[in-house]
């Protein structure tokens, strides 16, 4: 079984640099960690990057999770090419524009691009927000579906994922105590569906509403709060469509042996107990 | 507090209604209830009483336009009542005893009714009724209690002098808006410089943020005009949400305002700008008391 520690990044194609990184800073709130001449870095924690625009189509989108070491790696390879799924041994240019030591790339059942890495760079100086949005780290992803219980089973049984909590027949993942680190969303194709960021307080949740909204960006769900992790939240729509989550208060789970996943229905009180509904963002099931 | 009874015994412990004249009675008392969410209990003497926890009422609603508007603010004894009649008195202020009727009328024992320099009756009672039955409310709004109220001021000096005969003190400043404390809690009582005087708005507590969110959602879909927020006062850390029924009567949930430790401490200055009114950022739009730009 292929034991994911954690999300580690997030790579995005980009028409636009520019754009890319004018949004990230004064909107979103990360930290330029370095500007190439086809790539930018950004940081939201103490790590080195945890997204990544580099020139190009803004299709090619790619998820990193971490492993313990590159013995699993090379485990996790072989696990994979057996399974059907065609691995990318990350050559040593690859690594490095990654920030991490080593690294494979393979398709989940849906097709999503998803990169396993070893040591993914940590940076001795600390995050220094470019805004004051109270970011606190990257912390998960929504990852598309064309079928939920295929990927549901991709994910719990060939890695290490657990079901926390359902929704219809959405699973919020967990690969740590977090309650949920991939979130899976029915869709036509393959894609990622939203990036979380975790932010200190409340205050932070409904200041960025307010500072958003006055800017213009499109608020497209919230400020609300999740039933199933209790977390507040607000999703706003960045550049190339992709859809940005600061949230914050999600849960842990406390008893990894016992916890049992919820279900809940396939409604829109499921996603928000405060009332707010999805305006321009899809819920995941349509 | 600054004029203690007998050493330990404040004059006034808290606030504990609002009576407020409106034109459009049906509406109004429908927007408290099926729409605020407080428990409609009686309806006497052209009255239209509402409930909001264990007190028998805390807002009351009528047609009465020569009653006007009062708001209900809790004597510690009749000693207290008698000192502080001599104090206003002494200091010019108008204040007379309540007659039996009036008494009856506010559910109180005994009340000296009085008035600030801006012309807003306050009535001054001693034990006004509570409820031995709980509050059960028409929906689930979350409402706790009956938390306090903002008072539009035109006399500033001479309004904030009443406040500090009865034993309120400044807790924090914006601008000139001065934010009263009787209690353990930052305010109960707000001031704000005013064109005109009269009641700006009565709050309600609720449980948590999830309630004032919740409201909030709620007005929307009931198309209901929300004056400000979901915000949070900078000052008290008060998180509120001020919506607006029909006569412009405004009826705010709020939560999660500061206590005062044990420390006195000076009133603190914030300016007036809308930081300071709301740390989100949250503006109100129409109602200039609670704008930055007057």
């Amino acid at each position: 079984m292929i034991q994911l520690k954690d999300v580690s990044y997030v790579r995005l194609g980009s028409p636009d640099l520019e754009q890319a990184g004018q949004f990230a800073t004064t909107c979103l709130g990360l930290q330029i960690a370095e500007r190439g001449k086809k790539e930018l870095y950004l940081r939201s924690d103490d790590r080195a990057h945890t997204l990544c625009y580099s020139e190009g189509d803004p299709g090619q989108q790619t998820v990193g999770f971490e492993v313990a070491d590159e013995a699993s790696l090379q485990d996790a390879a072989a696990m994979l090419e057996s399974l059907g799924h065609p691995v990318h041994a990350g050559s040593a240019h690859e690594a490095e524009q990654r920030k991490v030591k080593a690294f494979i790339g393979f398709r989940d059942p849906t097709g999503n691009h998803i990169e396993l890495v070893v040591r993914p760079e940590r940076s001795g100086r600390r995050y220094f927000a470019s805004r004051d949005a109270g970011i606190t780290g990257f912390s998960h992803i929504g990852l598309n579906s064309t079928d939920p219980a295929r990927d549901e089973r991709f994910w719990t049984q060939v890695c290490n994922a657990r079901v926390s909590d359902r929704i219809g027949d959405i699973p919020l993942m967990r690969v740590n105590a977090i309650h949920h680190t991939i979130a899976l969303v029915r869709a036509r194709k393959a894609g990622i569906q939203h990036i979380n960021h975790q932010v200190q307080s409340n205050d932070d949740v409904l200041r960025s509403y307010y500072f958003l909204s006055e800017r213009r960006v499109p608020i497209v769900f919230g400020p609300g709060r999740h039933p199933t992790s209790g977390a507040r939240f607000l999703y706003f729509k960045g550049p190339d469509g992709m859809v940005f989550e600061y949230s914050v208060g999600v849960d842990e789970i406390e008893d990894e042996a016992t916890h049992r996943p919820r279900q809940f229905g396939f409604e829109p009180t499921s996603f928000c107990m405060w009332g707010s509904k999805p305006a321009g963002m899809a819920l995941p099931n349509s | 507090m600054k004029a203690p009874l007998n050493g330990t015994k404040p004059l006034i412990t808290s606030a504990c209604y609002v009576r407020h004249a409106v034109s459009e009675l049906q509406a109004s008392a429908r927007f408290a209830s099926d729409i605020f969410g407080l428990q409609q209990v009686a309806d006497q003497d052209g009255e239209f009483a509402f409930r909001s926890d264990d007190r028998f009422r805390t807002l009351s609603l009528s047609r009465d336009q020569d009653d006007g508007t009062s708001i209900g603010i809790e004597a510690w004894d009749d000693a207290a009542l008698q000192e502080i009649g001599e104090q206003l008195s002494a200091q010019g202020f108008a204040a007379r005893p309540a007659s039996a009727d009036e008494c009856r009328r506010r559910h109180v024992q005994s009340a000296l009714l009085a008035n600030d320099a801006s012309g807003n009756r306050i009535d001054l009672v001693t034990r006004p009724t509570r409820s031995g039955r709980r509050y059960f409310p028409p929906r689930d709004a979350g409402i706790v209690q009956f938390q306090g109220i903002g008072l539009r001021s035109i006399d500033h000096a001479r309004d904030l002098a009443f406040w500090r005969l009865l034993g309120a003190e400044v807790t924090d400043w914006v601008g000139e808006i001065a934010y009263l404390r009787i209690d353990d809690l930052h305010h109960r009582i707000a001031l704000y410089p005013s064109q005109r005087n009269g009641l700006l708005y009565a709050a309600f507590e609720v449980e948590s943020l999830d309630q004032i969110m919740q409201n909030s959602y709620f007005m929307q879909e009931n198309q209901v005009k929300i004056v400000q927020g979901p915000g949070r006062q900078s000052a008290s850390r008060q998180i509120f949400l001020h919506v607006e029924g029909p006569d412009g009567l405004i009826l705010s949930y709020v939560n999660g305002t500061a206590e005062i430790g044990d420390r006195p401490r000076p009133p603190r200055q914030f300016p007036l700008n809308p930081t300071s009114l709301c740390n989100w950022g949250s503006e109100s739009k129409d109602v200039p008391e609670l704008s930055a730009q007057r």
